[in-house]
């Protein structure tokens, strides 16, 4: 299907005619989309790292997690509108960007392993990595381990792709 | 003064045949200022767990100490690769960064940054930890965490800021703005 429709919407809406005749404005949303990304990824490498048991070792995972949500929710829609914003300046470009499609390609990877996989998995860890007690449907540690892996490795993916648009 | 030690320095950096190619290669500055941004999350990351701590607004469940004394480590991690990577940025295009605006307002905003994380730890020895399991800190410790946060944003948007020519040497500006940017060359022609 040829999207490049939207992307011609976008090069001819108000937000790109913004986007292109301010920089003042373009420089301060950029500045919000890194801390975006600070906070989401910060808060899931913390997840991921527990779940390691590389960091916070003996602390119950559940709380970890449970504590990471809400910024981690904060930090997505942070980049995706901060996103939106910046790619409106540079719409067309972006449509024939090999670096923009591997990282929105990573990006809804790594939100649908989020918010199932990674929810799924992390909530059934075995009491020798999440130190939440016995639990009767846990699964195997080494699950929660490649899970960990992988949403590190989807998400370092998604940033480092971001960073190489501005290179290409 | 300053100033002209500063650009003395940036030129002589400049001379150097390695920091012309790491400017100009292809893929290694990308890879250098790629790790920069990246390890951003790592240090930042966990600062800002830390921070939202000691504001009371999450974690509230887990000891302060634990999570200031177990993030420690991966935190600084991050600033060392970070502080690494932020050198050889600066050794690729000294003379420029010498005279942004912008680097120099982010090298202020981060020692501002480093005197408050000091203040915070002198404040958390001195009080014993009392407020350990507190789920709000007292306000010192409260407004001390806004401000690295606060601070630790300038540093973001200044360095992102970086990129832009608004107030190069080679713009029309005030005399000020020539002085804080340590356009020598500029201000001798004032002269």
């Amino acid at each position: 299907m040829d999207i490049v429709f939207i992307f011609e919407w976008l090069d001819a809406s108000w937000l790109s005619e913004l986007a292109r005749t301010s920089a003042g404005v373009f420089s301060m949303v950029q500045a919000v989309h890194i801390l975006s990304m600070i906070m989401l990824c910060g808060m899931l490498i913390l997840g991921d790292l527990r779940m390691l048991n590389v960091v916070l070792t003996g602390v119950p995972s559940d709380v970890i997690i449970q504590n990471t949500k809400k910024w981690i929710y904060i930090g997505l829609v942070g980049i995706i509108l901060s996103g939106i914003y910046e790619a409106s300046a540079i719409a067309m470009k972006l449509a024939t960007n090999s670096f923009f499609w591997a990282k929105m390609a990573g990006l809804a990877m790594g939100i649908v392993f989020l918010l199932s996989v990674r929810s799924a998995v992390y909530s059934r860890a075995p009491e020798v990595i999440g130190s939440n007690g016995p639990q009767s449907d846990a699964v195997e540690a080494w699950v929660v381990k490649l899970v960990a892996l992988a949403n590190l490795f989807i998400w370092f993916s998604v940033a480092a792709n971001g960073r190489w648009i501005g290179f290409s | 003064m300053l100033n002209e030690l500063l650009f003395q320095f940036a030129t002589w950096l400049d001379g150097f045949q390695s920091s012309t190619n790491l400017h100009e290669a292809l893929y290694a500055y990308g890879w250098v200022e790629g790790t920069h941004v990246l390890t951003l999350t790592l240090f930042l990351g966990m600062l800002l767990v830390i921070d939202l701590r000691l504001l009371g607004v999450a974690f509230k469940e887990l000891p302060a100490s634990t999570l200031i004394e177990r993030l420690d480590k991966p935190m600084m991690i991050g600033f060392v690769i970070m502080l690494i990577s932020g050198a050889l940025l600066f050794y690729a295009i000294p003379v420029r960064s010498t005279q942004s605006i912008w680097f120099r307002v982010k090298v202020v905003f981060i020692i501002a940054a480093g005197i408050n994380a000091l203040l915070i730890r002198n404040m958390t020895r001195a009080s014993d930890m009392s407020w350990d399991n507190d789920p709000v800190p007292p306000k010192r410790i409260r407004v001390g965490a806004a401000m690295s946060l606060g601070l630790w944003i300038l540093v973001v948007a200044s360095g992102r800021n970086m990129a832009y020519d608004w107030w190069d040497c080679h713009k029309e500006m005030p005399h000020f703005m020539y002085w804080a940017a340590g356009c020598v060359n500029e201000l001798a022609a004032f002269e």
